[in-house]
């Protein structure tokens, strides 16, 4: 048997022999799991193409009777408290966007600062921000809102930003990250006379490829995806993000509507979708590497 | 004051002149802690000590709060509110981790027969719905679990089983809604023990194997113990997870209190009756709940791995 040092698949180096109905037994598993993660799916991208009269079908069928793009144009003209879905489509992309790219400014740079550089009370101020992590964020949810009244951000898109600009989970792992660089390239450059910022664009940032490209992933989701946070600090539909409008539509069309509800999470799906093929692989390396949930 | 530099250049660089404290230390370092510190007081110490503050007080959010020293606390040890809420909580907490933990127990140990691709490829389809907004879950699932012409009681009645209420029922909603989660973050876990258990040398099993151990032998006594910090790590981060979930809650609600956890009793305590003393007191209750099952947790898990 031809042993292979990287234990990625099994297949190579089989530990036990298969008999013919433990391997269906494998690929039942398998494709029974796959056939139930994807079956609800199957109903939401099938239904946004259907007419009321095939929402409304009993018992239902999951094919469309006749393709139709009638929902799309429904929703896509369809008001939102003053707002409408092609705006909070803006509204979530400029949010998300901004705050990603302040979170991997300052988590990479954090990371840094957290493990090459030397500052007044480096590791108690490193151990509170991981402290943080502790604390839930529904027991912030009150008194946060209070202050965001009090520095009049409430109801503007900066409230989805602002308090998300800094995440200890980013500049947790980007200070393990910075600590697996070796400290002879840090050095190195700073005899070569480069300043610590120079170092910093220069030589961290693009060893950092990796975790940024993780850091990414995970915050698009957490920003695009969040609920509770807008729920509770947007009230102007003007200024709803996708999830906000979404509640809206699911509040404003009924069970014979369901195609325009179906339609506008379909549209909403594309930006993550999108995301979510181009970085698959790193999807799937950062959860192993963090077992983040949600 | 620290003088020696742990692993900078000035170690190994000549006679340098006399220089103040100060050139010790980095610019950019000062100016990074500077920053973050005024972030860290205006968006996690001081709403912590407000929450902290307020749950002493009486608040309506218009009025002047009014002190009611531990009396929002001798109210929520009594109110049957509190302890339905925890309960909920804890049960779906519970029986999501369990039912979620060994099914992907059992997808991540067949993954892990195939090769790299298949398994990028099939994590693929596991995934889709965790990238999915919550509120697109919650919209689709509650449409599937429809009384009349939904499309779970129509999969049971082609099986020749009975209608079932599913969202509305009291005693089916709670679980309703565990089962929608246990599908949003099934491949979730399923990636972290799939790498764990392809950290697990081949060599053990191998040698399990040529020593007579039979195939579930070697899943008990090889590789469940080997993945005990992965499983660990998930349980906990399930825990923190679970607990504070919201979405479901609110946006498909069963009847009547059935589904209130303690997330949406702190919202509806601050956001809708206004009682913002008394929802403070119980985010409080939950962040301590929420550190004790942690640490708890982890204490277990720390004492059975140390062998």
């Amino acid at each position: 048997m031809t042993a292979t040092t990287t234990a990625v698949s099994r297949l190579s180096t089989p530990y036990w022999q298969r008999t013919r109905w433990q391997t269906w037994l494998l690929i039942a598993i398998l494709i029974g799991g796959g056939v139930l993660m994807l079956y609800p799916f199957a109903w939401l991208v099938l239904s946004a193409f259907k007419l009321p009269a095939d929402i409304i079908r009993i018992p239902p069928t999951l094919w469309p009777e006749t393709w139709s793009l009638e929902a799309f144009q429904v929703v896509l003209s369809h008001k939102i408290g003053g707002g409408s879905l092609a705006r909070s489509y803006l509204n979530s992309i400029f949010v998300t966007i901004t705050t990603v790219i302040a979170v991997l400014i300052t988590s990479t740079l954090g990371g840094y600062c957290f493990a090459r550089l030397r500052f007044p009370l480096r590791e108690p101020l490193f151990y509170f921000v991981l402290s943080t992590t502790m604390v839930p964020f529904l027991t912030l949810l009150i008194p946060l809102y209070v202050v965001m009244d009090r520095l009049e951000l409430l109801n503007t898109l900066w409230v989805l930003i602002v308090p998300s600009v800094f995440s200890s989970f980013g500049i947790f792992l980007c200070r393990q990250f910075v600590y697996g660089i070796p400290v002879e390239l840090y050095d190195a450059a700073k005899i070569d006379g480069a300043g610590d910022f120079t170092i910093y664009t220069r030589i961290i940032v693009g060893m950092m490829k990796p975790v940024i490209s993780v850091l990414a992933i995970f915050s698009f989701r957490a920003t695009f995806n969040d609920y509770l946070w807008p729920l509770v600090t947007i009230t102007d539909g003007g200024n709803y993000t996708l999830p906000l409008a979404l509640r809206g539509i699911g509040n404003s069309f009924g069970w014979f509507d369901y195609s325009k509800v179906m339609a506008s999470s379909l549209l909403t799906l594309i930006p993550p979708l999108i995301v979510f093929f181009i970085f698959q692989r790193n999807l799937v390396k950062g959860i192993a590497l963090t077992g983040i949930k949600g | 004051m620290a003088v020696t530099a742990g692993s900078s250049p000035t170690d190994a660089a000549p006679v340098r002149p006399q220089r103040s404290w100060l050139s010790q230390y980095s610019w950019l370092g000062m100016g990074f802690a500077f920053t973050l510190s005024v972030f860290y007081l205006v968006m996690f110490v001081v709403p912590f000590g407000t929450a902290i503050w307020l749950s002493f007080h009486n608040w309506d959010y218009i009025q002047r709060p009014v002190f009611v020293n531990t009396r929002n606390f001798a109210k929520l040890l009594g109110d049957a509110g509190f302890w339905d809420a925890l309960w909920t909580t804890v049960q779906f907490s519970v029986v999501e981790i369990f039912v979620a933990l060994s099914l992907a127990l059992l997808l991540a140990l067949a993954l892990s027969h195939l090769r790299p691709v298949y398994q990028y490829t099939l994590l693929a389809i596991y995934n889709l719905p965790v990238i999915m907004p919550g509120v697109v879950s919650v919209l689709l699932w509650k449409w599937l679990y429809r009384t009349n012409g939904g499309a779970f009681n129509a999969v049971l009645a082609s099986l020749g089983l009975p209608e079932q209420p599913f969202s509305r029922s009291p005693d089916q909603a709670l679980w309703c809604i565990t089962l929608m989660v246990v599908w949003i973050f099934l491949g979730n876990s399923s990636i972290v023990l799939l790498a764990a258990i392809n950290e697990v040398p081949d060599s053990l099993l191998e040698a399990a194997q040529l020593d007579g151990a039979s195939a579930w032998k070697r899943f008990t006594a090889v590789t469940l113990p080997l993945i005990q910090p992965a499983m660990a790590y998930q349980v906990v981060t399930s825990i923190i997870g679970t607990m504070q979930m919201f979405e479901p809650f609110q946006l498909m609600p069963g009847p009547g209190h059935s589904t209130r956890t303690l997330s949406l009793y702190t919202y509806q305590l601050g956001f809708e009756v206004l009682n913002l003393g008394y929802g403070a007191a119980v985010s409080i209750a939950m962040f301590v709940i929420l550190l004790s099952a942690t640490l708890f947790e982890l204490q277990r898990r720390r004492r059975s791995w140390d062998y």
